[in-house]
């Protein structure tokens, strides 16, 4: 019965001290959201605004989508479009082929951990840097992040203190993590001034413009860009709004929904090139986006802007880590993303979910997560990735209840379990034993009781 | 047909039905009788250190005073007398690393957030994030309750780049430990100019 | 009015007490209330993991069932929750769907459509409130911490206060899964148990005699997870367990 999640959630769980810091860690975040949240009166206002204008902005794409690339163009920008991972990476290599770029810094980006980017130029000779902070971290650990705004939370300071010792020869013992940020920064800053190329990823691209938009905290996606002679932002065509109007909406959400900030520390808008450097470039990438975007049920995913505010807060990501998870992006949003994916290669994450719903209203765009998920199960036989086992028990739980004599029947005997052994009703066939102490069944159901009663008067 | 052309096809066919663009007037957002005021207390909770300049004060002595031990400043500002070293006549953007102090101009503040919209005016935009400590003056009389009133008066130059800045660089990548000064600089001073 | 008492299969066989609290406590409000005889399960199991289609049969005739009523009224806000928001969706395309807006939680139904203000029974004991999640964010019976209502309110906390002698608490996180959720409670074994011992670990933290809420599958499930800590040696075994009903029709 056992789902790879269920698997590999279970692991985790072995270790109870670790698996309870991460639940109180994660649920910190969110509280820190909430009370964020509650200071801007028009916060559920904000959310459905934000939903509005995603469904507006997804449903006219092509002009939206032309409109930016256009703009952009007109500020200098040679913009790109990539089909899929595989285009968005030779696309990237020959940019940088084409300036003699042997090392690029970048500031973080879920679309080139998507289209598996960094190992790809590392395997034509380029170099590339993580310079978020978490990225360097979980890049230097050889690791894949674990969330997707808070890439390396899932460490301990002593585990980043015993690599940065290893690989930046930091003061042995010292893992004080303000120490630690410091020895991170003195390496990244030489990172930042020698290599030649800087890419940022996108929060959003506004179409009225042209510019690409990116909220950071650290200024790493400024560093990248501010040193190096050129620039390459990539972005997935979702994370297109039509203009600043719009803009103001998200970005007083985003951050108070990610890290229960007022805003990030930076929210930086680039339009082109700066002067004397070499021209900017824009990739957009699709990847299965526009194929999504026609599946009427599962469109809504689209919405989201990557807060993370779904992982914060569900009870299943915090009590299972990001990598239970088989798609590269863990939590709600990362079930409903893999499904969207390859449901035959992810269905294993379909079970991670109590559909207890609290993902849907953090949501700062209002997709609609645990109600997808509900829908995947459904459509899992379509894909031959259904539980068998699940599958009987349900089928047989209908025959039992279409049938008022069946039920009845069965019902009126429940009792009887009480005399089973309990070694027999605890085993490990049983999985609800595996968690709980069976209950005892009354010697007789409430229908047959006021059956009874009934009669009697 | 071009990856464009498919795409935007793709696009173009994707959605039956079409949604409205929503009116965005009736937000109705949070605005705050003295902006300024708020300002300054939201610049401060996000780390920033706040000084009110006076009329008639000199900026130079005040960066003077808040930076004792600093040896090089970095500015591309007229007013800025005791800069070392300008941003728009260096070479590259490199040769302004480890400056102690850069000293840039932010147009304007926005009271719900603390944040500062600075456009590039400088030829090295660098100077507002690699120098280790940052002073960014703002005309106390420019202040925004919130993003949606601010958004539509960001401009840009001819450079394409403008950044809303509020406060230190900061992470909290290790551990979930805050930590001011990340990548950027490590210390922002808000120097509030009278008209 | 008529109203028909919906009690869901596993109320039926496990939990008769919670029934027939619920049957007294509108009596003797005086609402006509009739159960009627044939009733098994709303197919929201089946439906949450994945078969919605073998929900389809049984809703059609819990739809026949209930025809004749003005009001469906259960004990179980998941059960509640499933008629009125997926019904529609499963047998409202070629099937009357009725039953989806009359279908009321029996707190929802005291609280919004009897306006109970005074009830006459006692519970001296002090009760921690288990908010369950389709109670709070399907119908709505409380704000969730999440959602930023400008008022907040909890409709299960104004029933509990009405009686006698009793002191309502709420746990930290008061919104947050306990970790039944049907069949995911036997697929996801090990995070369900542990969703569990946290929210039997917070309820306990509050002091409370009793854990009361509005629908019995978590409270089974709580239940089930404390009995298993017991046998393990952990404490959890002096808390019990009681449907929000029971406590309201305590006495009668």
């Amino acid at each position: 019965m056992s789902t790879s999640h269920a698997k590999a959630a279970e692991k985790f769980l072995r270790d109870q001290e670790y698996a309870k810091w991460h639940d109180n860690t994660f649920f910190g975040v969110r509280v820190k959201r909430d009370i964020m949240a509650r200071e801007v009166p028009e916060w559920e206002t904000l959310r459905e605004k934000a939903s509005q204008i995603k469904m507006h902005t997804l449903s006219h794409l092509d002009k939206y989508l032309s409109q930016f690339a256009d703009n952009a163009e007109k500020n200098g920008v040679i913009v790109h479009w990539a089909e899929d991972a595989d285009e968005f990476n030779e696309t990237v290599l020959s940019i940088l082929k084409e300036n003699d770029v042997r090392k690029m810094v970048k500031s973080k980006s879920m679309l080139t951990e998507e289209c598996e980017m960094n190992p790809y130029l590392e395997r034509h000779g380029i170099e590339v840097v993580e310079t978020d902070l978490g990225e360097r971290i979980i890049q230097l650990l050889g690791q894949k992040p674990s969330h997707i705004v808070m890439p390396a939370t899932h460490l301990s300071n002593d585990e980043v203190g015993d690599l940065f010792e290893e690989v930046l020869g930091s003061d042995k013992g010292n893992h004080d993590p303000t120490y630690l940020t410091y020895c991170a920064r003195l390496s990244l800053r030489n990172q930042f001034l020698t290599a030649q190329a800087g890419m940022t990823g996108a929060n959003f691209g506004v179409a009225a413009t042209g510019d690409i938009v990116v909220c950071t905290n650290e200024g790493n996606a400024d560093m990248s860009t501010s040193c190096p002679d050129l620039q390459i932002s990539v972005i997935g065509l979702e994370k297109i709004i039509p203009d600043y109007e719009c803009l103001a909406v998200f970005q007083r959400l985003l951050a108070r929904s990610a890290t229960g900030q007022p805003t990030t520390v930076f929210t930086s808008h680039f339009l082109k090139n700066r002067p004397g450097a070499k021209p900017m470039h824009i990739i957009i990438v699709d990847n299965g986006r526009s194929r999504w975007l026609a599946d009427e049920k599962h469109r809504q995913t689209l919405k989201c802007i990557r807060c993370g505010a779904c992982m914060n807060t569900c009870p299943v990501y915090r009590r299972s880590g990001g990598y239970s998870y088989s798609y590269f992006i863990p939590g709600p949003l990362g079930i409903n993303l893999g499904m969207l994916r390859d449901p035959k290669e992810y269905s294993g994450n379909m079970s991670a979910c109590s559909l207890c719903l609290t993902c849907q209203n953090v949501c700062p765009a209002k997709v609609n997560l645990a109600d997808q998920i509900y829908m995947w199960r459904q459509q899992l036989p379509d894909f031959g990735t259904e539980n068998r086992q699940k599958e009987m028990i349900c089928k047989a739980m209908t025959k039992v209840m279409d049938s008022d004599t069946l039920y009845n029947k069965l019902t009126s005997m429940a009792h009887l379990a009480n005399g089973v052994p309990g070694f027999l009703i605890n085993s490990s066939l049983n999985p609800w034993a595996k968690e709980h102490k069976m209950m005892k069944f009354p010697p007789r159901p409430f229908h047959s009781i006021i059956k009874d009663m009934d009669k009697q008067k | 047909m071009s990856s464009r052309e498919n795409i935007l096809e793709r696009c173009r066919n994707a959605f039956n039905e079409t949604y409205e663009r929503p009116n965005l007037d009736d937000i109705n957002p949070l605005t705050f009788k003295d902006p300024l005021q708020q300002f300054q207390a939201t610049s401060e909770a996000m780390g920033s250190r706040v000084i009110n300049v006076k009329p008639g004060e000199d900026v130079n002595s005040i960066i003077r005073d808040v930076y004792p031990d600093a040896m090089t400043f970095a500015s591309a500002l007229p007013e800025i007398t005791i800069a070392t070293i300008n941003p728009d006549t260096v070479e590259s953007a490199k040769d302004l690393n480890k400056t102690d102090v850069g000293i840039i101009r932010g147009e304007f503040g926005v009271a719900e957030n603390g944040c500062i919209w600075v456009k590039q005016t400088m030829k090295e935009r660098a100077v507002c994030f690699i120098c280790e400590n940052l002073v960014i003056m703002v005309p106390g009389s420019k202040m925004f309750s919130n993003m949606h009133e601010a958004y539509p008066h960001i401009t840009f130059n001819e450079n394409g780049y403008g950044v809303f800045i509020c406060g230190p660089s900061k992470t909290a990548d290790i551990a979930q430990v805050l930590v001011t000064g990340a990548q950027a600089a490590r210390s922002v001073a808000v120097f509030i100019m009278p008209e | 009015m008529k109203v028909g008492l919906f009690i869901p299969c596993y109320v039926d066989a496990i939990y008769p007490n919670v029934a027939m609290a619920t049957y007294k406590l509108l009596r003797s409000l005086g609402v006509d209330v009739t159960y009627p005889q044939g009733q098994t399960c709303c197919g929201q199991p089946m439906a949450n993991a994945g078969f919605e289609s073998e929900a389809i049969p049984l809703a059609r005739k819990m739809e026949d069932m209930f025809k004749g009523y003005d009001y469906v009224v259960a004990p179980s806000v998941s059960c509640t929750a499933f008629l009125r928001i997926n019904y529609p969706d499963l047998i409202g395309k070629d099937h009357k769907c009725s039953i989806a807006s009359k279908a009321m939680d029996v707190v929802e139904f005291l609280h919004d459509v009897l306006k109970v203000k005074s009830l006459p029974s006692k519970f001296p004991h002090r009760v921690s409130l288990h908010n369950s999640c389709h109670g709070v964010r399907e119908l709505h019976l409380s704000s969730p911490k999440e959602i930023m209502t400008p008022t907040p309110f909890n409709k299960i906390r104004d029933l509990l206060e009405l009686v006698e002698g009793i002191e309502v608490v709420e746990p930290e996180r008061p919104d947050e899964c306990c970790g039944f959720g049907g069949m995911f409670s036997i697929e996801e074994t090990a995070v369900s148990g542990e969703m569990g011992k946290s929210k039997l670990q917070r309820h306990i933290n509050t002091g409370a005699e009793y854990i009361t809420g509005p629908d019995s599958s978590c409270l089974m499930h709580l239940a089930g997870v404390a009995a298993k800590e017991k046998a393990k040696g952990a404490n959890g075994d002096d808390i019990r367990f009681i449907h929000v009903v029971e406590i309201l029709a305590a006495g009668l």
